[in-house]
């Protein structure tokens, strides 16, 4: 697309902004308890403000009302949408967008706020604009625009109630769905594994079992970790190794914030413990809440399963 | 009455986390809930839909997501609090097998007007960060 | 003993891409790109060119660059390890080869879409199969697997040991990117920045938040060494090299030398700078501005320590008093470091201290600057070098 291309179709997205998707529509069912109540059920939501009518009563609002989350369902179209979309602004747009490759969508922010509370036998009239249009994003989909709708919700007083702002991506998919993906997916991440080579192997084939090793030099008994084939101090190349008590000392800590890395747990700390051997190794601290790690602080370490497929060492308060 | 209790602003202080739920994503919670929240899309009840867009199955509606958001809210506060506001961002999509863990604190606490700010993280045992954002809570002021 | 190369190479051209969180471009247009302005600011042709030095983590191979260049024999071409310790160390290289006559003019190069591309922030993983493997294999199942989550482990005990506060890692974070604000080719360029919105910014690994970590970038530098004799015909006034170094430090690991004796410093630099120091027969005293590498807030403080502007655990206090800005006693990444400017691994720097001695930085001291110090990345074998103007 050449930049007058792109100028052209910016200045008629752009258009759009400010422009109403529909005019103040009364939702073509009241709010009622049958419809809560099947969203009640499926949710989970045992909340009683929304289908115990007996202690709805006693309550301070004295009758049961929706959930507030239920605000944009009064109104939505229903089956027929699925059918075809009657025309509206949002859909000329999102049309235009298609033809121009950003074919790509996605949901991204819902804001909701609730001013006033809807019982059954209340009528939620909505009302939607599209409210902003972004610049031209490069995002990790791909390139696209991020456009919001407003939608502005009244009750049959002409009350306001509420009001959503509903953020969609609309973006130029950079490579094809492969070929589609199967239920293998969904296989629980676990940590990433060492590789194990010759020089590491039995260290950590040790801890599958359970003991942490140190390596030590046979010929000047010096420890060394992570472990190599040859002895820093005296050049041996035979070794030897003894089982840690795993009796540390933090020399330091971090915690993970970002990027969260799927398979493992958060909040995650690392540190590096200093080992009654002599030896540091790396790990994780945990059982105590992150504020609590400091360096100097005593630990004690267990080999544990921390997945389906990863023992490690992972250090406690002593 | 006595059966449910509300948490009261002086009862709550800034830090205090909310209990954690998991939450099984099955394809019941998924198809069902995008029913009753009225939104008939194909990706949520019809597999070959879903699969279409590149996703192993049908994925969880966000009118879903927001009520599981603000249950998770009204669980820990009891029922007299008044959802006050939502706000969410949305990430990987929640899939039937999945396992969603939400997680939440206290982030602000307005005594004065009764107000408290909660921050929510649902994340599933998959692909990580489904929703965050917060929810606003009225509290009555007394017990 | 260091091998005295003092003077015997001069960087005569620079050049940068435009910086960009997209690039759209393949990274070997990139390199030719920054190449060819380099050699345009030069005023060579490619085929002047006989040298090349890049970084082992860059994918362009120097026989690609030169044959789109247009390029003609290469009698030299070295690749440097070890991420953004690479960065003087290609200019070493640079240097090596052109004071023993094995290349007569050689273009140091690194270009990637850092950001488009392969992100480093995203961290080891086990699907690598280099011999590094093994390597982070003791820190990838403990969820230690990203740049950030390693420096921050050593600024932990830094700053436990010495007592610096983040009020100094902020000095650095707001400093560089005050220069990268006037910058036009910085990605802050324009951009307000202020301690609000530092301590408000999310954690990324603690202590280190968003603004103390740089932006991953898209682009290339590229820099020009050449012999002084040959430099004397040249456009510009040519910057030489005053001294240079590598070093690899005992007990080293790639950003986890965890199993020092005290781990909270950085050695191998301290030792570069020795050797920069003798060579070059200057002192710190002598420098009068630095592009010091700045992937992290904290790193900077530790190597104005390791080249001895202050000493160990008192670079908070010199960085409070103003000393890297405009009229401090060092200005410090004034193109607005790797922080704010683009993470190109440290070239964009050596760019920008070949512009200091020149006199041409968007944010140039008042004062002259007859030496500026660069530095390669840290936790990893590092190095650095001095420029000065060419007798």
């Amino acid at each position: 697309m050449t930049a007058e291309d792109q100028k052209a179709f910016e200045d008629e997205i752009y258009a759009f902004v400010g422009r109403e998707v529909c005019p103040p529509t009364p939702a073509k069912d009241d709010v009622n308890s049958t419809m809560i109540r099947h969203w009640a059920e499926i949710l989970g939501d045992s909340n009683p403000a929304y289908t115990d009518e007996a202690w709805a009563k006693n309550s301070a609002r004295g009758k049961t009302i929706a959930p507030p989350a239920m605000l944009y369902v009064w109104n939505q179209e229903g089956f027929a949408a699925t059918t075809g979309r009657a025309p509206d602004a949002q859909t000329a747009l999102v049309d235009l967008f298609n033809q121009h490759g950003y074919t790509g969508v996605l949901g991204t922010n819902v804001k909701q706020e609730y001013f006033r509370e809807v019982s059954p036998g209340d009528t939620v009239v909505m009302a939607m604009t599209i409210d902003n249009i972004s610049e031209r994003k490069t995002t990790v989909r791909g390139p696209g625009y991020f456009f919001e709708t407003l939608a502005t919700f009244t009750n049959q007083h002409g009350e306001t109630i509420g009001t959503q702002r509903f953020k969609v991506l609309k973006f130029i998919p950079q490579e094809q769905p492969a070929a589609a993906a199967s239920e293998d997916t969904l296989k629980v991440p676990t940590r990433i594994a060492s590789p194990r080579g010759h020089d590491n192997k039995w260290w950590w084939d040790a801890c599958d079992e359970g003991k942490i090793l140190i390596q030590r030099c046979k010929n000047c008994q010096t420890l060394r970790h992570p472990p190599r084939p040859m002895c820093g101090e005296c050049q041996s190349m035979e070794w030897d190794s003894i089982e840690s008590t795993l009796d540390g000392e933090v020399l330091s800590h971090t915690q993970l914030h970002h990027p969260k890395i799927p398979g493992y747990q958060y909040p995650l700390i690392c540190a590096v413990i200093k080992l009654a051997e002599g030896t540091n190794i790396v790990s994780n601290i945990v059982g105590c809440e992150p504020s609590e790690v400091h360096i100097g602080m005593a630990v004690k370490g267990v080999v544990e399963q921390v997945d389906e497929k990863t023992m490690l060492p992972q250090f406690y308060p002593a | 009455m006595s059966e449910y209790k509300t948490l009261t602003c002086a009862e709550v202080s800034v830090g205090d986390k909310l209990p954690p739920q998991d939450i099984d994503i099955t394809t019941g919670l998924v198809v069902c809930g995008a029913l009753a929240t009225r939104d008939f899309e194909p990706v949520h009840h019809n597999k070959a839909a879903a699969v279409a867009t590149g996703l192993p199955d049908v994925f969880m509606n966000i009118l879903t997501s927001q009520g599981l958001m603000t249950r998770f809210a009204t669980d820990w506060s009891g029922p007299e609090a008044v959802v006050k506001s939502l706000d969410l961002r949305l990430g990987a999509p929640n899939v039937p097998g999945m396992v969603m863990t939400m997680t939440g604190e206290v982030t602000a606490v307005d005594t004065e007007n009764g107000i408290v700010d909660i921050s929510v993280l649902g994340e599933n045992n998959i692909w990580g960060m489904h929703m965050q954002g917060s929810v606003q809570l009225a509290l009555p002021q007394e017990a | 003993m260091v091998a005295n190369v003092k003077d015997k190479a001069v960087i005569v051209g620079i050049g940068n891409t435009t910086f960009s969180k997209d690039s759209g471009v393949s990274e070997l247009s990139l390199a030719v790109q920054a190449v060819k302005a380099a050699l345009d600011d030069a005023g060579l042709k490619p085929s002047d060119i006989d040298g090349m030095a890049t970084f082992t983590m860059d994918t362009n191979d120097e026989i690609e660059v030169a044959r789109a260049l247009g390029a003609g024999e290469l009698t030299f071409y070295g690749r440097s390890h070890y991420g953004g310790g690479a960065a003087t160390s290609c200019l070493h290289q640079a240097t090596m080869a052109v004071a023993t006559g094995m290349a007569e003019t050689v273009v140091v190069y690194r270009a990637l879409n850092g950001r488009s591309g392969h992100r480093f922030s995203g961290g080891v993983s086990g699907e690598i199969t280099t011999a590094d493997a093994i390597h982070w294999g003791w820190y990838m199942p403990y969820g230690l697997l990203t740049p950030a989550s390693w420096v921050a482990m050593f600024t932990q005990r830094w700053m436990h040991n010495t007592g610096v506060t983040k009020d100094a890692l902020f000095e650095v974070a707001h400093s560089t990117r005050t220069y990268g604000a006037n910058n036009p080719a910085a990605f802050f360029y324009g951009r307000e920045f202020d301690r609000a919105e530092y301590d408000a910014a999310r954690m990324i690994a603690d202590p280190l938040q968003l603004f103390d970590c740089c932006q991953e970038s898209d682009g290339g530098s590229a820099v020009i060494v050449t012999t002084p004799e040959r430099a004397r015909d040249l456009r510009h006034p040519g910057v030489s090299v005053r001294g240079v170094a590598q070093c690899a430090a005992e007990n080293q690991e790639q950003m986890t030398s965890f199993y020092r004796e005290e781990f909270a410093g950085i050695p191998e630099m301290e030792t570069a700078a020795k050797n920069v120091y003798a060579m070059s027969g200057l002192s710190a005293d002598d420098i009068d501005a630095a592009v010091i590498y700045d992937a992290f807030s904290p790193i900077v403080l530790w190597q104005l320590e390791a080249w001895g502007f202050c000493g160990y655990g008192e670079s908070g206090d010199f960085v409070k008093d103003g000393a890297l800005r405009t009229n401090g006693r060092l200005p410090t990444n004034t193109h607005g470091g790797q922080l704010s400017e683009a993470y190109i691994h440290g070239v964009n720097g050596i760019v920008e201290a070949t512009r200091l001695v020149r006199g041409t930085s968007v944010n140039q001291p008042a004062k002259t600057v007859n030496h500026a110090l660069v530095t390669s990345g840290v936790g990893i074998p590092t190095g650095g070098a001095i420029l000065g103007r060419m007798d």
